[in-house]
């Protein structure tokens, strides 16, 4: 499993053009091997940015991105191979899909990356159920399926790719509640199975909070906060004056300390804070 | 006018489909919707929400059933293309993706889109655009041009374009679904403050429990069918029967429920956050 | 991508900003007459003083109207060399080899320079830069309304071009979106052969199309839900009415154009 080493990262929109915009600010970063990581941050923040360097979509203007220790531009030839070792799924990734069946879709991925025949079918089976896709579905046509299927298509299409690091930028982007859990579940089974690396980035705390071992939280193009959820959640504070909006009950636990009630700030689940206040009660 | 002001009998839609085999995804919908009123309808993805909103203003003809908007049949056969355009103009829509709705380059000429099709004349539709524009907080927008504008901000342009026709009830088919919680919040303002500040029936299909807690009344669908139809605290209550439909109710109202359980006492309803926060203060003092 | 100016407004406070579209329509085609008039030394010499001088009406920075020229840069430079060495004339100025120099040769490639220059200055600071595209698309609807009276849907047209303007840069950032995406699964869009990468792009194409269409789809529901019904009973919340201020232009180049041609009648300076 490799190692993903991020060092005085800085990115310009429109650069040298009178536009010019500060994407990225100087960021370092170390993500963490075999968990699942959250990257938080409002719209602008940077967070895409960031996420579309990793696999040398975008090309940095200063600092280097470091995969095992080498710096994914050393051969800029090479490129398209650091995309089959870091796995980007893009936010509304079914828009994606273009061929006559699912099963071929999947394998679009592994056929780049010139396996063969019978590597690329094994990917393709393991990599449908890790996204939760029943075996009948992969001969149908991606545009019958449900909006939900076709997620979990694209998703799919990237994991089979085997890649050391998952990215997932808001993967349950526009998904019912029933739709989100199932699909942060796949995710995060599929984590546990594979051992690999996975980064999702989000917009809800409430999700992150659930399912990822540690945050990262970004604003103007740096990192403000990072560390197991329970840190970072203990700083709502910050969280607000970023812009991004904290679970309920954080917003409940910071109005009760408030208004002088003794409680743990780092408290963010509904089962905690029932154990918390419930023992005020005794 | 008396009477509610959209009602339904009956209301039922086979999806039809050479994919698929034929579905009916409402099934035998009655339901009335006063003026004023600000009702949210709930349901995960399938349920048959969006197609409800689809049959209120005919963009969906329904399978069977009877829609009456304003007292008048608008399912009945007779029905011409003025009905059709006085019921556009009197019910609009607001849709998901911000992108798909705007027709113009110029923020000001989209919204200005709605009146020029019923005709109005030029210096009344000037007036309407300037107002409707500073009603959603996007007057200094006025000149920009809509692709450049970030999700939240087209939202309320669409709002602003829908308002121009000076409409007595907008439905929202999912309108924050696509939006970053920035947008959602300056979208769902601006849906409050039509409702609570115009008087304009606010109609709301979403799958967010928060939004839903800002309405005065919540029509929960699963599977096509009316589930319940209540105030926000008697829905929430319903613990329970809303998980096993994929719906999760907001996490303060839960550990309320869960306190109760646990034999503390919590009098009064618990649909916001600020419920919740006085029902506990409230109960620690009486300790 | 997201660079890529459509349309080029440049938004000003100027004459020609203010100036009535339809007006400035007619205005063009004129201009390119007249562009045409043009024979001897003072005629191009004028053509090139009114295009400088629209600029300054205009309020383009000269800076902008040079890019717009930079793109036809290379057909420029290959028209006037065309003329350079192949015209020939009595008047040899320079002989190496073969090649041949004539004064007539120096003289027609200045003056198509001249002319292209003049077309594309005068159609960017009439319609592109000053216009915007819905005030364009307007104008020619109505210029072109009395076609309605043959059952020409210029309305519908007029619909189409807006709706197309509108889309032009969601598309495009459209297909940014797809190219990464299918980027991030190892397409490769910048090696092989004319055919391989022709092949790269169908998965790029085949998305592209598929939102498209649903796209048009949606747009085409909240059109109806907007009360559209096509251009019948249809009003304009900017309706210019035609005021004398807009007239003077027409005055302006038809009487520019007269004296070009006075000018050709009585011979300046040099004559094609």
């Amino acid at each position: 499993m490799s190692d993903v080493r991020i060092e005085d990262l800085g990115y310009y929109h429109g650069k040298d053009t009178p536009y010019e915009i500060k994407a990225l600010d100087e960021i370092n970063l170390d993500i963490k091997k075999g968990i699942i990581t959250g990257l938080i941050g409002h719209t602008g923040s940077g967070k895409s940015t960031l996420v579309q360097m990793l696999n040398g979509i975008l090309k940095p203007h200063h600092g280097r991105v470091l995969l095992d220790g080498t710096d994914i531009w050393s051969k800029p030839k090479d490129i398209r191979k650091i995309r089959f070792r870091v796995g980007l799924v893009m936010q509304y990734p079914e828009y994606q899909l273009f061929e006559e069946t699912i099963y071929k879709d999947i394998a679009y991925g592994p056929k780049n990356m010139g396996l063969d025949e019978k590597e690329i079918d094994e990917r393709v089976r393991e990599a449908a159920e890790f996204a939760g896709l029943a075996p009948e579905l992969l001969e149908r046509s991606p545009f019958d399926l449900s909006g939900g299927q076709k997620r979990r298509a694209a998703i799919a299409g990237i994991i089979a790719m085997r890649p050391e690091l998952l990215v997932l930028d808001e993967p349950a982007a526009g998904l019912d509640p029933r739709g989100r859990d199932s699909i942060f579940k796949n995710i995060s089974d599929y984590q546990k199975k594979s051992g690999s690396t996975v980064l999702i980035v989000s917009h809800s705390m409430e999700d992150m909070a659930r399912y990822c071992q540690r945050l990262i939280v970004m604003s103007g193009g740096k990192i403000v906060l990072e560390g197991e959820c329970r840190e970072v959640f203990a700083k709502s504070d910050i969280l607000e004056s970023v812009g991004l909006d904290v679970p309920q009950i954080t917003k409940l636990v910071m109005m009760l300390r408030e208004k002088g009630i003794e409680l743990d700030p780092s408290v963010y689940t509904v089962q905690e804070a029932f154990e918390k206040i419930i023992e005020l009660y005794k | 006018m008396e009477g509610p002001f959209i009602r339904t009998e009956g209301l039922s839609y086979l999806y039809e489909d050479e994919s698929a085999t034929p579905t009916l995804v409402l099934k035998d919908i009655s339901l009335q919707i006063e003026k004023g009123e600000f009702v949210a309808i709930l349901g995960h993805n399938g349920s048959g929400k969006s197609t409800l909103a689809k049959l209120l203003n005919m963009i969906l003809v329904p399978t069977a059933g009877k829609i009456y908007v304003g007292g008048k049949d608008i399912t009945a056969d007779d029905i011409g293309d003025e009905d059709m355009l006085a019921l556009r103009r009197s019910v609009g829509m607001v849709f998901q993706n911000p992108d798909n709705q705007l027709v113009a380059t110029i923020v000001e000429d989209d919204v200005a889109f709605g009146p020029e099709n019923l005709g109005i004349q030029s210096a009344e539709i000037r007036k309407r655009v300037d107002e409707v524009l500073s009603i959603v907080g996007m007057t200094d927008y006025a000149k920009h041009e809509p692709h450049r504008l970030s999700g939240g901000q087209k939202q309320r342009i669409a709002i602003a374009g829908v308002l121009a026709m000076l409409p007595e009830c907008i439905i929202f088919d999912e309108s924050t679904a696509m939006l970053d919680p920035l947008g959602r919040k300056d979208v769902m303002n601006a849906i409050e403050k039509l409702n609570r500040e115009m008087g304009i029936t606010v109609i709301m299909i979403t799958h967010y429990m928060d939004e839903a807690a800002r309405a005065d009344r919540i029509i929960v669908l699963d599977d096509g069918r009316i589930l319940f139809d209540g105030t926000p605290s008697y829905v929430f209550e319903q613990e329970e029967t809303l998980k096993e439909c994929g719906l999760a109710i907001p996490q303060c109202t839960e550990l309320i429920h869960r306190m109760r359980d646990a034999g503390v006492v919590l009098d009064g309803e618990c649909v916001t956050l600020e419920d919740c926060v006085s029902l506990i203060l409230n109960s620690l003092e009486k300790q | 991508m997201k660079s890529i100016a459509f349309g080029q407004y440049y938004p000003a406070d100027s004459p020609l900003h203010r100036l009535d579209p339809r007006i400035k329509i007619i205005l063009t085609i004129l201009y390119i007459v007249c562009s045409f008039l043009c024979r001897n030394v003072l005629s191009y010499a004028l053509l090139l003083t009114s295009a400088l001088l629209l600029i300054v009406l205009g309020k383009i920075p000269l800076k902008i109207v040079l890019r717009g020229l930079r793109g036809v840069l290379f057909v420029l430079a290959f028209t006037a060399l065309l003329n350079v060495f192949w015209t020939a004339g009595k008047d040899l100025i320079f002989e190496w080899g073969f090649i041949k120099i004539y004064a007539e040769g120096i003289y027609a490639a200045a003056f198509i320079m001249i002319r292209i220059s003049a077309l594309i200055i005068g159609t960017g600071m009439f319609m592109t830069y000053t216009t915007t595209p819905i005030a364009l698309t307007n104008a020619i609807e109505d210029l072109l309304s009395p076609l309605k009276k043959l059952n020409v849907p210029v309305h519908s047209f007029a619909m189409m071009m807006t709706i197309a303007l509108r889309f032009i840069p969601t598309l495009t950032e459209e297909t940014d979106r797809i190219m990464t995406a299918q980027k991030a699964r190892g397409a490769d869009f910048s090696s092989g052969g004319l055919i391989s990468r022709a092949k790269a792009l169908i998965p790029v194409l085949i998305p592209l199309f598929v939102s498209a269409f649903n796209r048009a789809g949606d747009l085409a529901t909240a059109m109806e839900c907007r009360c559209y019904h096509g251009g019948e009973g249809r009003t304009r919340m900017n309706v210019r009415r035609l005021r004398f201020v807009d007239v003077i232009p027409l005055f302006i180049i038809v009487l520019f154009g007269t004296g070009l041609v006075l000018l050709n009648i009585y011979g300046f300076g040099y004559t094609a």
